[in-house]
């Protein structure tokens, strides 16, 4: 399964929000939607679930145009809400039933996930008498309930203590297992580091970075050297220039030549009281503040 | 289409499970059998009194009204059969001992009569509903007139006769009797108002709130917005129906459990008496009437963000209920006239006008059928406007848009 946006375009009365936004997402891989508030990500999203029509572009699935009656949404927003006053399984099976399933199956799914995630004590209880963390997965629920094939996830993470974290981890690694395709839209790059195999970065509604997390990172030049040492201030007076000062025991070393990586780590060792050495790779921190951080 | 009766039946349910909802039409139905088995009830009440009266009768004493003055006497016999409920007394105290008599309550009111055509009513606080003055006045009259009839010559016989004659007469309806249909014409509309108005603030309060809780976040992405407005807007219909035929069904069964106690009260027992035919416009008028009001209640709320901003944004839709309900209020005194004719063709005031003119006036059954024709054109119209401004309003956010705005987007969507 590979779902793709082809140069979407969208504006809203005068405003132009998407400029022609491009994107591939795989089955069994979880995708990353990255980029700034305001950037054009849930406006990205909606258009993909067919909520509102896009000015131009196309969403494909495995090459050809999607039909929204045959594929499954699975959504969870990043403004949360449901219906407060209303019983927790009422409005699991109501929205299930939107989606299509019938009364006993969408009960009997209900049921799985409310277990699967700890809160079937929960069941008949009025949403609003829950904590904020216990509504989020009430929340995640829905988005899970009927089994669609695309799950799109914005900010899953927040508010989650990380004992519900791992839980939330586990469940999502189950579905990505399954061979869904999974949207991550998040600002917590670690989280997006450590799931994502794909990501894409939109700012100012254009896609400025998409690809493989690993393609990426390795395209960056790999010539400055993480080097921990307690021999820190030495080091830096012995390597002169090059050298800049990290936090704690770091120092990190600028090769002019990448290929002069292996001398330096060797010389490194030799000489001083060195605990770690390695080349320092961006994170994805980095990237984002480059990528996203850019004014078009 | 499944989707839509997913939603209908999910927001009747809420509706039916609503405490206040249930709440409300119990206390309404409980109020209607209290008016209703009242007669009943009175006169059970009054069966056990009676027999508790008949025996304390000789200590109930009557309040006293005094007659003073020059003609006291005269028309003493006169006024003690015309206050039954007073002990009259003839008295010839002085005006100041008479007005110590009221204020000190031995005496309930006073009447001093110096002459036949002039009196003086002294009371100690006068009671909203005192009458005595309209029957004393009465009273003087006839004594004047009788006297002024035996003077010229009759006897006291054919004076009483002159006196007491009556016109018999019958009317015979071939039309519609305005009067008898009046009041349940009037019970009616006035339903149908508090309907239309109570439900069409429910629907616009049920739509914003989706709204603020953020629940329309997933709701857009799980049904189409078009389902959403036509589901929620025919469960309040059908929660308001049901209401209304709760009501008025126990209305109408407990009333014919007493319909022997109704039989004297007229109006309760017309009201009662509609034709089915009338009963059948008043479901097409509801439905249409309500519909044309919920699609725009619905769509304007759909624009606004919080609950709070219900109250402004849905007010000219109010305002112009209400002086559209004041119109055909107006209009009850003539119903033949130039402007109920005119408004029974206007979708917004159609249902309640034109239903008051078949129901108090002959409508010829073209009239009828084209006034319909153009509601039903309306509601559809309105219908699919209002489902094009709900799409686009439940994904705003923060200021809400200007009436004008909001249609120049609608016609550029």
């Amino acid at each position: 399964m590979k779902l793709e946006l082809k140069n979407i375009e969208k504006n809203f009365g005068e405003k132009q929000v998407l400029k022609g936004v491009s994107l591939v997402a795989e089955g069994g891989k979880a995708f990353g939607l990255l980029g700034r508030n305001g950037a054009g990500k849930t406006t990205s999203i909606r258009i993909l679930m067919n909520v509102f029509p896009a000015n131009a572009g196309e969403v494909l699935l495995d090459g050809k145009p999607i039909d929204y009656k045959k594929i499954q949404f699975g959504y969870l927003p990043e403004e949360r809400g449901l219906y407060p006053k209303k019983k927790i399984i009422d409005q699991l099976v109501y929205l299930a039933q939107l989606k299509g399933m019938n009364a006993k199956a969408a009960v009997k799914s209900a049921d799985y996930w409310l277990e699967r995630l700890g809160m079937t004590e929960y069941r008949d209880k009025r949403l609003d008498t829950l904590s904020k963390g216990n509504q989020q997965k009430i929340q995640l629920i829905t988005a899970l309930t009927h089994d669609p094939e695309i799950v799109i996830l914005d900010e899953p993470f927040s508010g989650l203590d990380p004992v519900n974290a791992m839980l939330l981890k586990d469940v999502v690694k189950e579905e990505i297992g399954k061979g869904k395709i999974v949207l991550f839209s998040s600002h917590q790059m670690n989280y997006i580091e450590e799931f994502c195999d794909s990501i894409a970065i939109i700012n100012n509604g254009e896609v400025t970075l998409t690809g493989e997390l690993n393609d990426i990172k390795r395209a960056y030049p790999r010539n400055r050297l993480v080097v921990r040492s307690l021999q820190k201030e030495v080091i830096m007076e012995e390597l002169g220039a090059c050298c800049s000062e990290g936090e704690g025991d770091v120092v990190i070393v600028t090769l002019e030549n990448p290929e002069d990586k292996a001398a330096m780590m060797k010389r490194l060792v030799e000489k001083f009281d060195v605990d770690e050495v390695k080349v320092m790779e961006p994170t994805l921190n980095d990237i984002f503040v480059e990528y996203a951080g850019r004014q078009v | 289409m499944k989707q839509l009766w997913t939603i209908f039946k999910f927001e009747l349910k809420s509706y039916l499970a609503n405490k206040i909802f249930i709440g409300v039409t119990l206390a309404v139905v409980i109020l209607t059998a209290i008016v209703m088995f009242f007669p009943r009830v009175e006169e059970m009440v009054e069966n056990i009194k009676g027999e508790e009266v008949t025996e304390e009768k000789e200590d109930d004493e009557k309040a006293v009204m005094l007659i003073a003055g020059a003609q006291g006497e005269l028309v003493y016999e006169a006024f003690a059969a015309a206050f039954n409920d007073y002990e009259v007394k003839v008295t010839t105290d002085t005006l100041d001992d008479i007005k110590k008599q009221i204020t000190s309550k031995e005496a309930e009111c006073a009447f001093v009569i110096d002459d036949i055509t002039q009196y003086t009513y002294y009371v100690n606080n006068k009671a909203l509903a005192d009458h005595n003055t309209v029957v004393a006045s009465e009273v003087l009259q006839m004594v004047y007139r009788m006297s002024a009839l035996m003077n010229s010559g009759l006897s006291a016989e054919e004076a009483e006769e002159v006196m007491t004659f009556n016109v018999e007469y019958e009317t015979e309806t071939l039309g519609v009797d305005q009067a008898q249909n009046f009041f349940y014409t009037y019970i009616m509309i006035f339903a149908l108002y508090m309907v239309i108005v109570l439900y069409g603030q429910l629907v616009a309060t049920n739509v914003a709130s989706e709204k603020s809780s953020r629940a329309m976040e997933v709701l857009v992405t799980s049904a189409k917005p078009t389902s959403m407005m036509f589901g929620k807007v025919l469960a309040s219909c059908t929660a308001g129906f049901l209401q209304l035929a709760v009501v008025f069904g126990f209305a109408f069964f407990s009333f014919n459990l007493n319909k022997s106690y109704w039989d004297e009260m007229g109006t309760i027992s017309a009201f009662f008496d509609v034709p089915a035919s009338l009963l059948v416009y008043m479901l097409v008028f509801f439905v249409l009437g309500f519909l044309i009001y919920a699609f725009m209640f619905a769509a304007i709320s759909s624009t606004a963000s919080k609950v709070e901003d219900i109250n402004t944004s849905t007010m000219p839709i109010t305002l112009m209920f209400v002086v559209a309900f004041l119109v055909v209020f107006y209009g009850f005194n003539n119903v033949d006239g130039m402007l109920m004719k005119v408004v029974s063709y206007i979708p917004f005031t159609s249902p309640m006008a034109m239903f008051t003119r078949i129901a108090m006036s002959e409508v010829a059954w073209y009239e009828i059928t084209i006034s319909i024709a153009i509601l039903v054109g309306s509601v559809i119209g309105i219908g699919v406007l209002a489902a094009k401004i709900y799409r686009m309003g439940v994904l705003l956010y923060g200021t809400q848009p200007k009436l004008g705005e909001i249609l120049k987007a609608v016609k550029k969507a």
